[in-house]
């Protein structure tokens, strides 16, 4: 049989136009994702970058009846230089004239809060969400620190000087890390889910060679059905083939993501090679089962296959990031059904959450799924006598 | 060899088998002639087990034809009317492919390779591609692919469609050899000359109907038309037409663009009795051709149109 493969294999690899589409089309799209991402991409596709959130602060209020003016003063000063402090960070202070002019722009969605600084500050706030929680965060983070820091001057004012360090050396306790000490990069789940398309591309080469078994489609299709050979033992060879050819392109795209536009996939190469094999295996038997199933002329079905590729994407998140937590919120079956999703999970387990478990949960699905689709294009050509040929 | 009884195939509407029936023995040269469109692809499709049928019965040696009859298809060459073969692939690659499918020996394999390039004279074709190949080289590559595991059976469906003829005769030839070399041929075209060259028996179809069946000198024996006179004349008469219809043995007289088409039934003088009839009524006539019946002859007073309508 390693003949049938080596001839299948030389066959397909001369088709020097579906070659060139199946690699350069995922590599064309990563490039255009990295572009794109590198400005203000992320905004675009609905993903929430970590914005600075607009709030204007008022300063210099009517003490009012407040017992120690000195104090209320010191208070509001220290809370404005505060937010200041933030200011470009995690805050863009937008100026306003009069407190009316500042809740005219809250009302208008210009700014998510106001900020009061008084002897005891306040926030006021036009809407519940998550940028209003974390600015109630810094605010409540300011209070109770100013608390401790009063508490100890008063009580313990030797060690003033040493809590003010602590209090400093705050970020140095903390470091960002992902849970499988991997990658952070928000933008990676669209390299992940264009992968996962680019796995689920491999149908367009299964369909491709579909119609090479189907007498009612081409001639060879007629002179290979005439023959003695199996056909489990056709579309097998098939499959093989294609999968190798298919694996080839994918970890051609993978390194040009990794290396060449710097996109960080994860350490565990064993498993993004697992992942990604298995992903060519399921492409592939993708198109094998669609070509072989359905009794179309070959325009439609290449056509359909479009179709029978983007839709897992979309729904992966390929065009639109929130779209496959979406989906797992309202219908999750979906998720676990649709292989880009599966694929798309896959990378995420091995790259981001280091949860092996659910990578090995996801493989298998993806394995018995590549199964139930190989069993459905064998029988799609099996015994098969054609209505016209 | 094969039997087929009471075949029926319809699509749609349009019955293309009706009630079908053929025998065809081991070692003959069997032609299915037949105008396009009279059935002769659908019979093989179904023959072949590619194509369902409505109703009948098909045996290849003595066994039922399936989709899975592994065992009978390894006795069983098929050349497409379509060229079926891999552009992809060289001459020699395309050709080792297919018989690969069959043969599984590599020795074995090689030799017959090499024999089938040098039955279809591709020698110097090996490392070609299919598309760098005349229409004629492509057809012969056809047939290599075929035949390539001499099996017992080889089924070739129209196989000179769009060749020249340097080219068809050498295909012709090849079968008539495959022939000799012990294999059964099934030869389907619309091209009469090539049926009576090469088949030794010959089912004649048309709408899905076997029509006659023999050898050619049984259907020609089958038809009243032993000759046919063709005479080049000027300005002839219906009133000398109709004394023309009179004579022995004229069962049919046309005239048209000045050629006088005269068929008589088989018999002594003939001709002589019609030249001397022109003669007596000083029609001047230019060339005459005496043409014994043709499978074309056959077809027309079966169906009463020509083969080639």
């Amino acid at each position: 049989m390693l003949f049938l493969f080596r001839y299948r294999f030389l066959q397909i690899i001369r088709e020097y136009s579906v070659m060139f589409w199946a690699l350069a089309f995922p590599l064309i799209l990563g490039t255009l994702f990295y572009f794109s991402f590198g400005s203000a991409g992320l905004s675009a596709t609905g993903e929430s970058e970590w914005d600075m959130i607009k709030v204007s602060v008022l300063e210099n209020i009517d003490p009012g009846d407040a017992p120690d003016e000195n104090e209320y003063f010191d208070n509001a000063e220290a809370f404005s230089e505060f937010l200041h402090a933030l200011d470009g960070d995690t805050l863009e202070i937008v100026p306003a004239d009069s407190e009316a002019d500042a809740l005219l722009a809250l009302n208008e969605g210009d700014i998510t809060g106001i900020y009061y600084a008084k002897e005891a500050p306040s926030l006021t706030v036009g809407k519940n969400g998550l940028n209003e929680s974390i600015l109630t965060s810094i605010l409540d983070s300011y209070n109770q620190n100013a608390a401790m820091m009063k508490d100890i001057a008063m009580n313990h004012p030797e060690s003033l000087l040493t809590a003010m360090e602590a209090l400093g050396d705050y970020k140095q306790m903390t470091q960002d890390k992902a849970l499988g000490g991997d990658t952070l990069d928000p933008n990676v789940q669209y390299f992940f889910a264009l992968i996962a398309y680019a796995c689920l591309s491999g149908a367009f080469l299964g369909v491709r060679a579909s119609f090479d078994s189907q007498a009612n489609l081409t001639a060879l299709g007629a002179r290979r059905s005439v023959t003695p050979t199996h056909k489990l033992t056709l579309v097998l060879i098939d499959m093989l083939v294609l999968a190798v050819i298919h694996f080839l392109d994918i970890m051609i795209l993978t390194v040009y993501i990794a290396k060449v536009l710097g996109i960080s996939l994860g350490n565990n190469i064993p498993a993004l090679l697992l992942v990604n094999l298995m992903g060519s295996v399921i492409g592939v038997a993708l198109g094998l089962a669609f070509g072989s199933l359905t009794k179309m002329s070959l325009n439609i079905k290449m056509g359909l296959t479009v179709l029978v590729t983007l839709l897992p994407g979309f729904l992966a998140g390929l065009m639109f990031g929130n779209m496959k937590n979406i989906i797992e919120q309202h219908l999750p079956i979906v998720n676990r059904i649709n292989p880009a999703a599966v694929l798309s999970d896959a990378y995420y387990c091995m790259g981001v959450y280091n949860d092996m478990e659910r990578f090995q949960r996801c493989i298998l699905i993806l394995a018995f799924m590549s199964i139930l689709l190989l069993c459905t294009a064998f029988l799609g050509v099996r015994r098969e006598r054609y209505d016209s040929i | 060899m094969i039997h087929m009884e009471n075949l029926v195939k319809r699509y749609g509407s349009v019955v293309a088998l009706d009630h079908l029936s053929l025998d065809i023995e081991e070692g003959e040269v069997f032609g299915l002639l037949g105008p396009n469109g009279s059935g002769k692809t659908t019979a093989i499709g179904c023959l072949l087990a590619l194509l369902k049928y409505d109703k009948g019965t098909i045996t290849v040696l003595g066994k039922e034809m399936r989709p899975d009859s592994y065992d009978l298809k390894k006795d069983i060459g098929v050349v497409m009317q379509n060229v079926a073969v891999f552009e992809q692939m060289s001459v020699l690659e395309n050709i080792d492919y297919f018989c690969g499918l069959y043969v599984k020996d590599k020795t074995r394999r090689k030799e017959l390779v090499e024999e089938a390039i040098r039955f279809t004279g591709l020698e110097d074709y090996r490392k070609a591609r299919p598309k760098k190949l005349s229409g004629g080289l492509l057809r012969r590559l056809n047939i290599a692919c075929g035949i390539v595991h001499k099996p017992r059976l080889i089924i070739l469906d129209e196989p000179t469609v769009a060749v020249d003829p340097q080219s068809r005769n050498k295909i012709l030839e090849g079968i008539l050899e495959l022939n000799r070399q012990g294999s059964t041929i099934i030869y389907t075209s619309h091209y009469m000359e090539e049926v009576e060259q090469i088949c030794s028996r010959i089912a004649i179809i048309d709408h899905g109907r076997v029509l006659a069946t023999g050898t050619t000198e049984e259907l020609k024996n089958m038809i009243k038309t032993g000759e046919t006179i063709t005479i080049e004349a000027v300005a002839i008469e219906e009133r000398l037409i109709a004394e023309l219809c009179t004579l022995p043995h004229v069962f049919d007289v046309t005239y048209e663009e000045q050629v006088l088409k005269i068929r008589l039934s088989s018999a002594k003088h003939n001709l002589v009795r019609i030249l001397n009839f022109l003669t007596e009524r000083d029609i001047s006539f230019g060339r005459v051709f005496s043409e014994l019946p043709t499978l074309n002859d056959v077809f027309l007073e079966i169906t009463g149109k020509e083969l080639r309508d």
